[in-house]
């Protein structure tokens, strides 16, 4: 009998606002320790929060991109707890009225994850522990956040990374975080269990806390599936449980049992008045909205012809995305730039910061020129692909590279007349050719190249050579 | 009736630390406080609404403009133990 | 030698016929502060220097011939949980001993706009929470009228200052009484407005839903004239509305035709002797035209019990800072940082304030939120809606403030019940966010005063200001009675 996975993720997304959730301080991040805070964020006595029009906005969006119903009237409440990087003891956060709940995101393979709520909250500060002594830093204290709280609807580690993945796409597109994952502004916990399959009951669940790369998260979540099947199979029981992931070991361990459980003593913060959003609101957020990814996914594919794994290479980076479509424009086939864009480029590309960066040192509109001289037959396909690594090394547009020359071609009776020299001088390999050795052709492509310094058109000059080799040998 | 470990609990979670031999008299006062709290379960409420804002204030918003933050000095001002700009919990034993 | 009535207007008017400068008033009260305040306890800091510079300041402006604005150069007292920015505020407790705030409460902030000159901060029941000053860490605040007697609580420092003559008025917060009960048995006017017309930033909370700012004063026209000037709105709390409109000046108002309610439950368990003076100053308003309406309030006798659920609970999450992080008191002996925060609470604040933390967190705590927190907040509820009802009958409700005169010293130590119970009267004005006044209506058999209220719907801050100053009027000086010292000037 096989287990299966059960998961739900809580993630949190750091909003990029400029300012804090409750005070005018900024948001940046790093800075030195306590130069972002002001008497309301280290929560002096006496002083009051007050809400950031802008989270309300963020959280909106967020919550209409992922589907969301969003509730006109709602609250916030206070959850007490006691941690010194919490400065006023409680957190500001949302208990059962959210602003927005169920939503969904559609996976690659058509599933739906569905989304329970998310709410808005603010960030603890930074605590540094050094030889038993505790460091505060409340630069971080009041960053808005939101909380997006799946449905336990993940039954497998790809399920959940590529929940993050698109979450984390959506929240980049519509420009309401950076979720940086290694600045820590999308972070996870995940609830897991496991189940015989076919079994419709829960097992009991354990909630890892806090991880802040996708990496640690598949590692956790194998761990821990596969402790929690030990267990299980050894006649044991789960317990209810707080753990954390310790990647030094890659293991997850015990934080705190469900009896030490924090009573959280949830209540409206009398502080705060209520939050009504009016329907028009809502529906000029709406309009605001960029095409999303799922949405520019199927356009790549329907109507500009790309295959499904392009696109979703194309459309998983917003900047990449954009910078694609810009080198396409007014293009006949789209699969061109396609290809320069996930060859070349992408080669240079080589980390998820880069593509996300997208540091292309030519604009977008060099490459489009470079796409429409071949799409026109003005060079081929081989000249071009070296005519943009020299671009790409230098930042110069193609022109540079291609000489008036170049771009009259090569006719096809010329390129006849060279491709029987060519195979004169390698009859050799022509025989071979014969033979069956169909790799043997590459000596007389390679002298068609030298000759016409790159000129010729490889495929139609490959057609010709095999053409004469036939009719000559025959 | 408010019992020994209810007094533990609520100590704990308050992050009060309770005398061994203060927690009896705490203990009565407690349940004498909450027996007259109690009073109120006997009284009819005359809708099933809970109470909301005072005095029905909606969206009081700041706008998202940064003001300057306080100079790390002022922040840290009340706290002397504050070292390399961080508030400083040091590590010590009880004796 | 006779003490006139409005105060606040005579001290101006030695100020522009320059018969008094700022800076002789003001050192005249530093010097009586001195001398009283060994014995009354009123202040438990003094901020000579600060407050003759600003007297100095106003000297110049009068020198100028330039005109005051109303509360310039008036010496003053603040309640020591109101945040002034560089001089220590520790709300009576040991846990905040030591702290200065980096910041200005918005009211001392206009106070301070205005040139109001700050005699010291005024002593008060630790974290507002008692009714005789004694839970302070400084001791308790002492009744000028008998210093056998306490002077209520919390406010007791400020209306100690105001009835021993040690400053012309005192800002006190009022969160189930602490500005009315008070006044009562020092025999002054307090005012609690209506929530949210004064901004409560900087005022160090006790329950947020229910603490208000307001004027201890020695008439009606001083308390309308601070009133008028505090209440502002202000940006910085989100609860601020600011007052429908200025008070001052509709003070002379007839109140021929005024409905005067009066329920039957407020008078429950009240001395007799206060039940006859308020019935004196019932007629009184019949005489002046107003007519009386009796009728039933069922609800009043949930007030207490939810009061105490609401107030504690607010208290329990907004005392959860106090930490030892940050600033204020923090144990040398510990541990581990959660052992840190457990010793500094423990140490640092007084057996009441941990009795009301305990409370709070107990009826917000699993299993216990909804008959306890949740109940009082439905009970709220159908308070407010009582109240609703009754002002739809009625101009202003008129009710003892307190069912007894100023407690003797250390009555209250004795049974917290015992001591919440005379909150009965006062505490509903806070559930409901009404304004509420108490002004003198006469002297028990001690020579103590006796105060009643008038309580109005929300922002009628002026029906219950104009209400108060006609009796005043009528009563031509007879509910004031000049103690400590006689005339100043």
């Amino acid at each position: 009998m096989s287990w299966e996975m059960v998961a739900g993720l809580e993630t949190h997304v750091e909003l990029s606002t400029k300012t804090k959730i409750f005070c005018q301080c900024t948001t940046e991040f790093g800075g030195e320790p306590n130069t972002h805070c002001c008497p309301v964020c280290i929560g002096l006595p006496g002083t009051l929060p007050k809400l950031n029009k802008a989270v309300v906005e963020y959280a909106v969006k967020a919550g209409l991109a992922t589907n969301c119903k969003i509730r006109k009237i709602s609250k916030m409440d206070r959850k007490n707890y006691v941690y010194p990087d919490l400065p006023k003891a409680y957190q500001i956060s949302q208990y059962d009225k959210p602003l927005c709940e169920q939503g969904f995101i559609t996976l690659s393979s058509g599933k739906n994850i569905n989304i329970t709520r998310i709410h808005i909250e603010e960030d603890a500060g930074k605590l540094v522990h050094e030889r038993g002594d505790v460091y505060v830093d409340y630069n971080r204290g009041g960053v808005p956040l939101i909380e997006i709280v799946s449905e336990p609807d993940i039954r497998s580690i790809e399920e959940a990374i590529e929940y993050i993945e698109k979450l984390r796409l959506t929240m980049k597109y519509i420009g309401v975080s950076d979720v940086k994952m290694q600045e820590g502004s999308l972070r996870c916990d995940v609830n897991i269990s496991v189940r015989k399959k076919g079994d419709e009951k829960f097992g009991t669940r354990t909630e890892i806390k806090n991880m802040n790369s996708l990496n640690f998260i598949s590692k956790a979540m194998e761990y821990e599936f596969n402790r929690q099947i030990d267990i299980l199979e050894s006649g044991g029981e789960i317990e209810q449980e707080t753990r954390r992931y310790n990647s030094d070991l890659n293991i997850t361990e015990s934080m705190r049992g469900k009896e030490d459980a924090d009573d959280y003593r949830y209540f409206r913060d009398p502080d705060l008045v209520t939050i009504s959003i009016l329907d028009e609101e809502i529906q000029k957020y709406k309009e605001s909205l960029p095409e999303l990814p799922g949405e520019k996914l199927a356009r790549f594919i329907d109507e500009m012809g790309l295959s499904q794994d392009d696109a979703e290479l194309l459309t998983k980076y917003k900047k990449v995305a954009e910078y694609f479509e810009k080198a396409s424009d007014n293009v006949e086939n789209k699969k061109i730039t396609a290809n320069y864009m996930l060859g070349s480029i992408f080669r240079r590309l080589s980390t998820d910061t880069e593509k996300e960066e997208c540091n292309i040192p030519i604009p977008p509109e060099f490459l489009n020129e470079l796409v429409i001289l071949t799409e026109k037959k003005k060079i081929n396909s081989s000249m071009a692909r070296n005519v943009l690594e020299q671009m790409l090394d230098t930042g110069k547009p193609a022109k540079s590279f291609i000489t008036e020359k170049d771009m009259e071609g090569i006719d096809e009776d010329a390129l006849r007349s060279i491709c029987e020299k060519a195979i004169e001088s390698n009859e050799k390999a022509a025989i071979q050719y014969l033979d069956g050795k169909e790799k043997a052709i590459g000596a007389i492509m390679g002298y068609i190249m030298r000759e016409t310094k790159g000129r010729a058109d490889a495929v139609l000059a490959k057609e010709l050579v095999k053409q004469i080799i036939n009719d000559k040998y025959k | 009736m408010v019992t020994r470990e209810d007094i533990l609990k609520i100590a704990k979670l308050s992050k009060l630390s309770v005398d061994e031999n203060e927690i009896e008299q705490i203990t009565k006062d407690m349940s004498e406080i909450i027996g007259f709290a109690d009073t109120i379960n006997s009284a009819v409420e005359d809708e099933d609404v809970e109470f909301d804002d005072i005095n029905d204030i909606v969206n009081a918003f700041h706008e998202d403009v940064v003001v300057d933050s306080y100079d790390r000095e002022e922040i840290l001002k009340n706290r002397s133990g504050g070292e390399n700009g961080y508030f400083m919990i040091k590590r010590r034993k009880v004796k | 030698m006779e003490r006139t009535f409005s105060k606040i207007k005579h001290i101006k008017k030695l100020f522009e016929t320059k018969q008094v400068s700022c800076t002789e008033l003001t050192s005249e009260y530093l010097d009586r502060i001195e001398e009283e305040n060994k014995v009354l306890n009123a202040y438990i800091r003094i901020t000579g220097e600060e407050a003759l510079q600003t007297a100095k300041k106003v000297d110049e402006k009068i020198a100028r011939g330039e005109s005051l604005m109303p509360l310039e150069g008036i010496p003053m007292s603040l309640k020591d949980n109101i945040s002034t920015n560089g001089i220590e505020t520790t709300c009576g407790s040991n846990i905040l001993k030591g702290y200065v705030p980096i910041y200005d409460a918005t009211v001392w902030n206009i106070l301070k706009n205005q040139n109001a000159v700050l005699l010291g901060k005024t002593n008060m029941d630790e974290f507002a929470m008692g009714s005789s000053c004694e839970t302070s860490c400084f001791g308790g605040a002492l009744n000028p009228h008998d210093t056998r007697h306490v002077a209520g609580g919390s406010s007791g420092g400020a209306a100690s200052s105001v009835a021993g003559n040690i400053a012309v008025y005192g800002l006190g917060s009022d969160t189930g009484g602490s500005v009315r009960q008070p006044a009562s048995f020092c025999g002054l006017v307090g005012l609690k407005p209506t929530y949210g017309t004064v901004s409560r930033y900087g005022l160090i909370a006790y329950a947020s839903s229910l603490d208000q700012i307001g004027p201890i004063a020695s008439c009606v026209e001083d308390a309308a004239c601070i009133y008028d000037s505090i209440s502002v709105y202000d940006s910085n709390d989100a609860t601020s509305r600011g007052s429908r409109s200025k008070t001052s000046d509709k003070l002379d108002r007839s109140i021929k035709g005024m409905k005067i309610g009066v329920a039957k439950e407020f008078f429950d368990g009240i001395r007799e002797d206060i039940k006859k003076s308020i019935e004196k100053a019932i007629k009184v308003y019949e005489d002046l035209g107003a007519e009386i309406v009796y009728f039933n309030m069922p609800q009043i006798k949930n007030v207490l019990p939810v009061y105490y659920i609401i107030a504690c609970a607010e208290a329990s999450s907004n005392l959860g800072r106090y930490d030892g992080i940050r600033y204020g008191y923090k144990s040398e002996l510990y541990s581990d940082v959660n052992d840190m925060i457990c010793k500094t609470r423990s140490e640092g604040f007084g057996k009441e304030v941990q009795r009301r933390i305990m409370l709070g967190t107990y009826v917000l705590s699993a299993g216990y939120y909804d008959a306890y927190y949740k109940k009082a907040q439905k009970l709220r509820g159908s308070i407010i809606r009582a109240f609703k009802s009754a002002f739809e009958s009625c101009d202003v409700l008129l009710a003892p403030t307190v069912p007894t005169t100023a407690f003797e010293l250390n009555f209250t130590s004795k049974d917290p019940i015992e001591t919440y119970l005379t909150d009965i009267c006062t505490v509903s004005a806070n559930i409901a966010g009404l304004p509420a006044l108490s002004i003198p209506c006469g002297f028990d058999d001690k020579g103590l005063p006796i105060g009643m209220q008038l309580i109005a719907d929300s922002f009628e801050d002026a029906k219950i200001l104009n209400a108060a100053y006609q009796y005043e009027q009528q009563m031509n000086g007879e509910i004031y009675k000049h103690c400590n010292g006689g005339e100043i000037i």
